[in-house]
């Protein structure tokens, strides 16, 4: 009853409008626009970014070795890449760490991550940006935060809040290395995990825009010929 | 009483005529052939007339691929999830199917506001079509109600939170409100009980929605299709047969339909949706602002506007409601606001209204928005209170005799 009246109340009285992260820069991405394309070399060094830095607490559930193959892994190249990581090619890719583990140590289960660029507004923009949006600067921090940054939750420039429970994940150049020996800065490896996680959110984007070029050309030859054919039908109507 | 009744008519029992044999015991074909073939439809209606059969492809195509997407979805608050996801990613063209009933429930809406639209403005739902229009308003009515269920079924934090919502503004209702609640939930909270049978419902209301469509489409036929001008046609020659010339320009027009429809499916299918909804439900985390889908904004700000919660409430189902009885506040003899220089422009100044209604619906209900949605709601049912004395004040532009 009371949890009932108090949604009510949260409909009717001016909800407080959480503190927004601030406004994303926008990234030009290969997954975007007329020349859209998964990049394989690109989702590569994601997935090593990913796989070795993020699957330390978090899943992509959603997504297993052999869903690369999509994306123009070969079977071999998966099969390698599985057995490194110990896993069978078609297991999702889900973290070492159990929930009781996570849970102790973070209080809570971190978020899975298949899904997370298309639940935030931005998509690749805020994980990109959030990559980035970490900072010591007790000015900064003071701008955002004038009540400094609460106990076990570090400053963020673009999350919600300001106060992200996620120590930064990539806190310096080198964390991994590259399959193409491309240098692992850290503005590297946030480009590469977004592209990843992208990929992971939406991975029928390409079948999805190469598929709707068709069929919109179809439909506007379709749409032509009907008004010719009913300009035709039409033509002993008397106009009024 | 037997004096009016004919006895039935021998007819010819010869099978190899299949086509005679089968008309004299089911005339289907010639009733398919008045009602949609020779069905005289006035010359006159212009491109606003599409969206009456728009409406119908659009609930059909709902239908259909609803149907493809109840053979993957599971109505169970540990699988809802997960199932959408399958369907998004190992079900074969399940993106497809998905996205079409997504965007699909989205452009439904577009085409249903612009039929309701044009009939407000060319006065449709006057004598005699006062039921006509009021089968429309229950259309719309269970429309919004298979669409909030629907919302409600990938089972992500705005189905769970708007589901939460919504249902409790049933709450309001004197005496029995939180037993009512409870009750539709099937328990003390939205759960698993509340997914099961939204589900059952959601799919059951689109059938419900042909069987109304039927009524609607009967009444219509009746007295015909209302036209621009708004006149009684009396004259045999102001009608066209509704085939061809109403069958291919309904094409043309599904066509330059399919065509923004498409983009969205393919190109953006997320656009109309909330980010939020890709976070599976947790009872335990708020949304910092619940907002429910586009199409319901309107009213949602109208709820919202008002800060006693029972009036509001009664203020959102009033605002629809009030939609019944429009027949009976518009006193003016004239149908088409091309002849009511005064109705025009407060239709168009109610077009405006009910816009600005929608975008305050999505903005936090605080400060300046509270205002403005008071004032558009003040607005909104003052269009209605307006329309008797205006049918005293106004003077009617002189109608054409004929077409």
């Amino acid at each position: 009853m009371i949890r009932m009246m108090m949604v009510g109340l949260a409909l009717l009285a001016p909800a407080a409008w959480a503190g927004e992260g601030a406004a994303l820069p926008h990234k030009d991405w290969g997954f975007e626009g007329v020349r859209a394309t998964w990049d394989k070399d690109e989702l590569y060094r994601g997935y090593t970014v990913a796989t070795q830095v993020c699957m330390a607490c978090h899943s992509f559930k959603y997504v297993s070795h052999r869903d690369l193959m999509r994306v123009g892994f070969t079977e071999s190249e998966v099969q390698t890449l599985a057995k490194a990581l110990n896993m069978d090619m078609n297991a999702k890719l889900k973290t070492g760490m159990d929930d009781a583990t996570a849970k102790e140590t973070f209080g809570k289960v971190p978020p899975d991550l298949s899904l997370m660029n298309r639940a935030r507004p931005g998509g690749a923009d805020y994980t990109y940006a959030l990559m980035h949006g970490y900072s010591d600067d007790s000015a900064t921090i003071v701008k955002y935060l004038p009540g400094g940054v609460p106990q076990g939750a570090y400053f963020n420039t673009y999350y919600p809040g300001h106060a992200i429970a996620m120590a930064n994940p990539l806190s310096g150049p080198g964390l991994v290395t590259y399959h193409d020996g491309k240098e692992a800065t850290v503005d590297q490896m946030a480009h590469d995990v977004s592209v990843f996680m992208q990929w992971t959110a939406e991975p029928e984007r390409m079948d999805r825009q190469a598929w709707g070029v068709y069929v919109l050309i179809y439909l506007f030859i379709f749409t032509v010929l009907a008004y010719l054919t009913k300009r035709v039908i039409w033509k002993d109507v008397k106009k009024h | 009483m037997s004096s009016h009744f004919t006895p039935p008519q021998p007819v010819e029992n010869d099978i190899r005529n299949f086509g005679r044999w089968f008309e004299d015991r089911l005339p289907i074909a010639s009733f398919i052939g008045d009602h949609l073939g020779k069905y005289p439809t006035p010359r006159n209606l212009n491109y606003m007339w599409n969206f009456g059969s728009l409406a119908g492809i659009a609930l059909i195509l709902q239908i259909i691929t609803g149907l493809f997407l109840a053979m993957h979805y599971k109505g169970d608050i540990h699988l809802a999830f997960d199932s959408v996801q399958t369907i998004m990613r190992d079900i074969e063209w399940g993106w497809v199917i998905r996205n079409m009933h997504m965007v699909g429930a989205s452009f439904f809406f577009i085409v249903v506001y612009i039929h309701i639209g044009r009939g407000l403005y060319f006065g449709s739902y006057k004598s005699p079509r006062e039921v006509l229009w009021g089968l429309g308003i229950v259309i719309f009515l269970l429309m919004m109600a298979t669409a909030f269920m629907g919302y409600v079924l990938p089972w992500g934090q705005m189905s769970y939170w708007g589901a939460t919502v919504i249902t409790n503004l049933l709450s309001v209702i004197p005496f029995v409100g939180p037993d009512i609640v409870i009750w539709l939930w099937g328990g003390y909270s939205v759960g698993d009980p509340t997914l099961s049978r939204f589900y059952a419902i959601h799919f059951v209301l689109p059938f419900v929605i042909v069987g109304v469509v039927i009524l609607h489409i009967w009444a219509l036929h009746l007295h015909k299709s209302n036209n621009p001008l708004g006149i009684d046609l009396k004259k045999a020659d102001d009608y066209i047969p509704f085939h061809p010339y109403y069958t291919i320009k309904d094409i043309f027009g599904l066509g330059v339909y399919l065509i923004p429809f498409t983009f969205m499916v393919f190109f953006a299918p997320d656009y109309l949706g909330h980010p939020d909804n890709y976070i599976p439900a947790n009872p335990l985390v708020t949304p910092a602002h619940i907002v429910p889908e586009w199409y319901f904004l309107p009213f949602y700000a109208i709820l919202r506007a008002i800060p006693i919660k029972e009036l509001g409430v009664l203020a959102m189902f009033g605002s629809i409601l009030i939609l019944f009885v429009l027949p009976w506040l518009d006193r003016s003899p004239v149908r088409s606001a091309r002849f009511r220089p005064l109705y025009k422009q407060l239709f168009w100044l109610f077009v405006v209204n009910f816009l600005i209604l929608g975008w305050v619906g999505a903005k936090p209900a605080e400060g300046m928005y509270v205002t403005i949605a008071q004032i558009c709601t003040a607005l909104y049912f003052g269009f209605f209170a307006l329309l008797p004395v205006l049918a005293k004040v106004e003077k009617p532009r002189p109608l054409p005799a004929t077409l």
